[in-house]
């Protein structure tokens, strides 16, 4: 039992003792390698569904599919594991921010179950993000089990999200710079060596279990000036692809929110519409990473104005899919939008300009993928190591660097957050660490209180009052009720100096007639950041702290800016 | 500081008898109840090393037009200032996050068989998790408005008997209510006594204790007829491994299911200063 109980805290192994960091790196490679085992897991259960399914797709009541699947998928997060909508992104941000990376068991394999459905029966969403809550929720839980820190659990979180992408991609660099640019949204030595080591071990998990293919055949591009220029004018078509498919997301769940009917049929409400527009336009349905493998070898036979229907069309099937209550990530479908997108603006070029010694459009495809997932996510290096390393494409890393860049800078101005900070940043919830917020947040009222005020009566005269006043080292006194010990208001020296210096007034003011009554009060559960903002604009450097209307101490602003000073120290600690 | 309890209000008439038993407690004790009207069954607490989400049966959602009044109506009536919890922070649309910084918690008991969800029969595995990761204890009452009159504390000698013990004590010396000690013993009797002197205990056994009940024939079952019906019962929570809880159940559900007391468990992480 003792040996046990001693597995449980490794930071004590002899081993650890002389540097955490070589525990990071020995449980990353845990973590890494745990969520790799889920990316292949999903992976390899997405390819049976959909090859089970595959021979019923031709028949006419096909288009059912999807809606029995979101249904599905629906009944089994809000009946079984009972967990919340959404495809799990922001909520690992989100915990990553406010709550040290704490997650729940469950989340390390409902989406991967929910997401299957979803997906397998023909609904327009991506593997991925359910990948990398599960993978974010197994780092975690080592965590967990291993007893570590908040700052070392945030570290693990990043570790299963970098070992599932990779996995998943079977792309290493792109599965790193994801987690650090968009989950953790920090670089730091401290983060990105076990995180790599992670990344790493995802990688070898898949490549020996699946082979090691790259996602998309390579293909040989000739890049010339002209389609260096193009590519700004592709930035822009990218960039208005991702802020409609932004939009059209979180359009459609306010919409599907008011449709008065249960959840599970809601989402077969939308898996149904999405099947509905696959019997026309196929290429909407699942992830869709066989009609991008057309795109990029240059086999996609549909026209220019097939090839941007198709583009409008799968924007709206994956707004269907998740804003009705289908599981999945925007990923993949981001990258058949984004490729769509790049065949449609090559194809527009080449219609106007049909002399120009154009690129092959698989390039195009490429660099749409790239413009929409940097637009998208404004993570403009995970779209280009992403689409580098599951194309292999490294001769068009320029291009890819100009679009990714211009397209996540072009979004930034139409859409501040990106699409999984929008809710948190309007929630006010995103506190990305050694930001002011995050600090604030990880401070609480009750750490700062000051118990050293003399509390006072209304009845009391000014003559005791100034007793009291001698033995004080405070400016401030609270004025209590005297038969109920509630608090009714304060006195500050400084706005009774004149009766202080009065001999006269001593017998004939009780605190009652001097005190102000209208003073400003602080809760046990208030926000730091508001107290601080509530100071600032009132110019106030203390407040009182009121609980069930008894007064348990002030909080000033040079105590409040000390512990701050003391808690970025920590949070920036080495 | 004030001392709270937090109270999830379910508005039926099982609800009401369970915050009377709440209220009835915080007056015992000097605390004030945090009341919380489920806007969702489920909700979530970040404790430090654990997220526990708690699922809550379907009859806490009922008549939410008339929820805050009926409770405001029940505390004021008790000359309590009503008090809500009304949660800021979503994890997702419809998982609110719960603060865990309170001093005691209500997890009632209601008929329900259903063991995944809180307001058990048994104490099921979401309340267990929550009494261990929790630095407070967990009250679990009555199904009907009890008042207790006394209180009985179970000793068994280990660690966290020991944290039920001298919450017992804490509580008897804030109530001024008589507390009863209660052990089953499975060793020789010296041991229990050894183990209250090791810890220094034995001068407040002497200050609070006005009987240490030691039985050495009969089982568990048997015995808790001599715990006295209007007590409430402090029991400290035992960290138990599946397979222990599959083969052998655990004391604390034993001792629940068998008596109709309050029930105050103190969970491994509760730390008490008398």
């Amino acid at each position: 039992m003792r040996s046990f109980k001693i597995l449980n805290y490794p930071s004590r192994w002899n081993i650890f003792r002389i540097d955490d960091r070589l525990l990071l790196i020995f449980i990353g490679f845990i973590v890494g390698s745990c969520s790799g085992l889920a990316a292949v897991a999903l992976s390899r259960s997405l390819t049976a569904i959909l090859n089970w399914l595959h021979p019923y797709r031709h028949i006419w009541w096909a288009f059912l599919l999807p809606a029995a699947g979101a249904a599905l998928s629906s009944l089994f997060m809000n009946k079984i594991v009972k967990e919340g909508a959404g495809h799990g992104v922001p909520e690992v941000i989100y915990s990553v921010s406010r709550y040290g990376g704490l997650l729940r068991l469950r989340s390390s394999y409902s989406r991967l179950i929910s997401s299957c459905l979803t997906i397998g029966s023909g609904g327009s969403a991506g593997p991925e993000a359910p990948i990398v809550m599960s993978g974010a929720a197994i780092g975690s839980n080592i965590a967990k089990f291993f007893s570590l820190n908040d700052r070392q659990r945030v570290t693990l979180v990043g570790c299963g999200a970098a070992g599932a992408i990779s996995s998943i991609f079977n792309a290493p660099i792109a599965g790193m710079v994801f987690t650090i640019e968009v989950i953790l949204g920090e670089w730091t030595a401290l983060n990105i060596v076990p995180i790599a080591i992670a990344s790493v071990a995802g990688t070898e998990i898949s490549r020996f279990l699946q082979g090691n293919n790259i996602a998309f055949k390579p293909q040989q591009f000739n890049i010339g000036a002209m389609d260096i220029i193009a590519c700004v004018g592709l930035a822009l078509v990218t960039a208005a692809a991702s802020v409609l498919l932004t939009r059209a997301l979180r359009g459609m769940h306010k919409i599907s929110a008011r449709v008065p009917v249960s959840l599970w049929l809601r989402a077969a409400i939308g898996g149904g519409i999405v099947g509905g527009i696959g019997i026309f336009m196929p290429v909407v349905l699942g992830e869709g990473y066989h009609f991008i493998q057309e795109m990029i070898d240059g086999t996609f036979s549909q026209g220019l104005i097939i090839a941007a229907i198709a583009t409008l069309a799968k924007i709206f099937a994956t707004s269907f899919t998740l804003g009705w209550g289908g599981s999945g990530g925007i990923f993949a479908p981001g990258l058949v939008i984004g490729s769509l997108a790049g065949i449609t603006y090559h194809r527009f070029l080449v219609w106007l300009w049909p002399s120009a010694a154009w690129v092959n459009e698989g390039c195009f495809a490429l660099l749409g993928m790239a413009g929409l997932i940097g637009g998208m996510l404004q993570a403009p290096l995970t779209g280009i190591f992403l689409i580098v390393e599951i194309t292999g494409g490294y001769q068009a890393i320029l291009p890819l660097i100009i679009v990714s860049a211009m397209s996540s800078t072009m979004c930034h101005y139409i859409e501040p957050a990106s699409f999984y900070f929008k809710e948190l940043v309007d929630k006010g919830q995103l506190l990305r660490p050694r930001t002011d917020a995050r600090i604030l947040s990880d401070l609480k009222v009750q750490e700062l209180l000051e118990r050293d005020c003399i509390s006072v009566h209304q009845n009391m005269l000014l003559r005791d009052f100034i007793d009291i006043v001698k033995i004080s080292h405070r400016n401030f006194f609270p004025v209590e009720d005297e038969d109920t010990g509630e608090f009714i208001g304060m006195i500050h020296l400084d706005d009774i100096r004149a009766y202080l210096f009065n001999p006269v007034m001593y017998d004939a003011v009780i605190l009652e007639q001097i005190m102000n009554t209208r003073q400003q009060t602080v809760h046990l559960d208030d926000d730091l950041s508001v107290i601080l903002r509530t100071m600032d604009e009132k110019r106030l450097f203390s407040m009182p702290v009121v609980s069930s209307n008894r007064f348990i101490g002030m909080i000033s602003k040079a105590t409040l800016l000390d512990q701050y000073r003391k808690e970025l120290r920590v949070q920036t600690f080495q | 500081m004030e001392t709270q309890l937090f109270h999830i209000f379910r508005n039926t008439p099982l609800g009401r008898e369970t915050l009377l038993q709440s209220m009835y407690f915080c007056k015992k004790v000097m605390a004030s109840p945090v009341v919380y009207i489920p806007r969702f069954t489920k909700f979530l607490m970040y404790f430090e090393n654990d997220v526990v989400q708690i699922d809550l049966d379907e009859s806490y959602l009922a008549a939410p037009d008339t929820a805050e009044e009926h409770a405001s109506a029940l505390l004021l009536e008790n000359n309590i200032e009503p008090k809500f919890i009304k949660p800021k922070n979503f994890t997702a649309s419809t998982l609110p996050d719960i603060p865990t910084n309170f001093d005691f918690m209500c997890c009632p008991r209601s008929i329900s068989d259903l063991s995944s969800k809180i307001g058990l029969g048994y104490i099921g595995p979401r309340v267990r998790r929550i009494v261990k990761s929790a630095l407070f204890p967990v009250l679990i009452t009555s199904p009907v408005y009890k008042p207790w009159k006394s209180i009985a504390v179970f000793f068994g000698g280990s660690s966290n008997a020991v944290n039920a013990l001298k919450l017992g004590f804490r509580i008897s010396r804030i109530s001024k209510m008589p507390l009863e000690v209660f052990t089953q013993a499975d060793k020789n009797p010296e041991f229990y006594k050894n183990a209250i002197k090791e810890k220094n205990l034995e001068s407040d056994m002497e200050n609070y204790v006005s009987q240490w009940h030691i039985f050495e024939h009969g089982t568990l079952e048997d015995n808790l007829y001599e715990v006295p019906h209007d007590a409430l019962v402090i029991l400290g929570a035992f960290g138990h491994g599946i397979l222990k809880d599959i083969m052998f159940g655990s004391t604390m559900e034993k001792i629940q299911s068998v008596i109709s007391n309050n029930l105050l468990i103190a969970g491994p992480r509760y730390t008490v200063n008398i």
